[in-house]
């Protein structure tokens, strides 16, 4: 037996045909664009300066967009093997080594889609993987899959753009034209091309059912493979641990205070002392960018109502956890949030008392906010006008 | 033609920023590490998946009667699929003791369950498409 490298005429299942790469990559397109658009959504909304001011409102936003963003990227993993399990041969074609301006252009092409393959397969993965919250690498998750998101963006409209007489052909005629097919691509598969899409179809409807749960309750059940059932603490999950923030001692310790500050004018207010203030209740999701929700009944003190405490003028809020250290012990509470009714700085969930791994003593909890900014253990509201 | 060139331009432009905006925020032992996680995808599929692909469905055409190859093909294309995105979840790898409500399903349980599911399905499938063959009036 000798081992070579296949050429594209070893393929000769009549499914890897551009009619069928064609009506799969148009849903794929799809999907990458949700995907890029909701994590541009969400790139916003994490945004401290925020020069166009994200909006409060609908409270759910944010959990429907970054819920979508997770949903659709999943649906997007069978596509993507589809797809390129259609074009396969394409990888084995000889370069046009005598001509030379032929080569170049092959070169090009075949360079923009290795950027695209390379970039689509990080981003569905790394995406994946942080869904679970699993980095075994050394970059930074956030500032990487966003650079990797322009990048594959670029990358596709460049591939339809080199495709686009193929791709008009494809989607104008019958499924089973062979016009594009390549001269050994005659072999019946074991389904009909019409067979194959509705699998990968049925494939893509799969994986989104079997995770969605995360994010839409009512298919918890159903998502045996959802990264959490949706429970935890007063019936919502948790990222970060009281232990893993290292606030154990000082969130529980009698010398908590929180302190409100606006210029050189300051209050300390100790737990009870914040329960002696007017208390609301608000219904609001917590919607982590890992694709969770959950939405919960919280009790509070309004935000704007501590902020009048010190006569603070409108301006964005520094708040500050407890915790040790982390990219998000100090945050900013825009001046939109932090003048929204809703915003509470949160003393109970489901009318018990916070647990402390919901941030005990107390929390930030605003509309329409990325998980991550919902600042737990809080001990310093500051208002930066 | 103009179309496509212009789209192209603008392909290339916006890839362009990406790749400066990824090579612009962080230091060489995270862009090194990037690099790599960058190509192995790529290699995984081509070399790796691919070929096991190539060899299941070589054997599956050897050992399955003819009028399996359909259902099991849609079997093997939803489970594969649906497996490779279970993959961070059924080996819980991200799993941290501090925090019980990350992970908190039986993953393996419910891989069985579903592809119990799709195998039963795509052997209903099989059984009627083979009635179907040898009553072909019904």
């Amino acid at each position: 037996m000798r081992l070579a490298a296949p050429t594209p005429e070893h393929f000769t299942s009549r499914l890897r045909s551009p009619a069928v790469a064609a009506r799969v990559g148009v849903w794929l397109g799809i999907a990458f664009s949700i995907c890029f658009l909701t994590g541009l959504v969400s790139h916003w909304a994490q945004d401290p300066g925020q020069p166009i001011p994200f909006p409060t409102s609908p409270s759910w936003g944010y959990r429907v967009t970054q819920g979508l963003h997770v949903i659709t990227g999943t649906a997007a993993v069978p596509l993507l093997l589809v797809k390129l399990w259609t074009v396969l041969p394409k990888f084995f074609e000889r370069p046009p080594l005598r001509d030379p301006r032929r080569l170049l252009l092959t070169s090009l092409e075949r360079a923009s889609i290795g950027v695209l393959v390379a970039a689509g397969v990080f981003l569905l993965a790394t995406g994946l993987m942080n869904s679970s919250q699993w980095y075994p690498w050394a970059f930074s998750f956030r500032a990487t899959h966003y650079a990797v998101a322009w990048i594959a963006i670029g990358a596709l409209v460049v591939h339809v753009a080199v495709k686009l007489p193929v791709i008009r052909d494809a989607l104008t005629s019958h499924v089973d034209d062979t016009r594009h097919d390549r001269p050994t691509a005659v072999e019946p598969g074991a389904l009909s091309r019409r067979g194959l899409l509705r699998t990968t179809w049925l494939a893509g409807g799969v994986a989104a059912l079997a995770t969605a749960g995360s994010a839409v309750p009512v298919l918890r059940d159903v998502s045996v493979l959802g990264v959490r059932s949706g429970d935890g603490p007063a019936g919502i999950p948790i990222n970060k641990s009281a232990v893993s923030a290292g606030v154990t001692g000082t969130a529980t310790s009698a010398a908590y205070r929180l302190e409100v500050a606006y210029g050189d004018r300051s209050v300390s207010l100790s737990h009870d002392d914040l329960l002696a203030l007017p208390q609301h209740t608000e219904t609001l999701p917590i919607a982590c960018v890992e694709g969770w929700s959950a939405s919960g009944s919280w009790t509070g003190v309004r935000v704007a109502d501590l902020l009048d405490l010190v006569e603070a003028p409108r301006g964005d809020v520094r708040v500050e956890s407890l915790q040790e250290s982390g990219p998000f012990r100090v945050t900013t509470l825009q001046d939109q949030f932090a003048r929204d009714e809703r915003t509470l700085l949160a003393l109970a969930l489901d009318g018990e008392t916070l647990s402390l791994d919901h941030g005990f003593p107390c929390r930030v909890i605003a509309p329409n906010r990325p998980g991550v900014l919902q600042t737990k253990w809080v001990t310093r509201l500051e208002v930066q006008a | 033609m103009r179309t496509r060139a212009a789209l192209v331009a603008v392909g290339v432009l916006v890839g362009a920023y990406g790749a400066w905006l990824l090579l612009s925020r962080q230091d060489p032992g995270q862009l090194a590490s990037a690099a790599l996680w960058l190509a192995v995808g790529p290699l995984l599929h081509d070399v790796l998946l691919s070929a096991v692909v190539v060899v299941v469905a070589a054997l599956g055409a050897r050992l399955l009667p003819r009028s399996w190859w359909a259902p099991a093909t849609v079997a093997l294309v939803v489970i594969g699929t649906v497996t490779v995105a279970a993959v961070p979840v059924l080996g819980r790898f991200g799993a941290r003791p501090d925090n019980p409500t990350l992970l908190d399903r039986n993953y393996l349980l419910g891989w069985l369950v579903l592809t119990g599911l799709v195998l039963a399905a795509a052997a209903l499938g099989a059984l009627v498409g083979s009635r179907r063959r040898r009553h072909p009036g019904d």
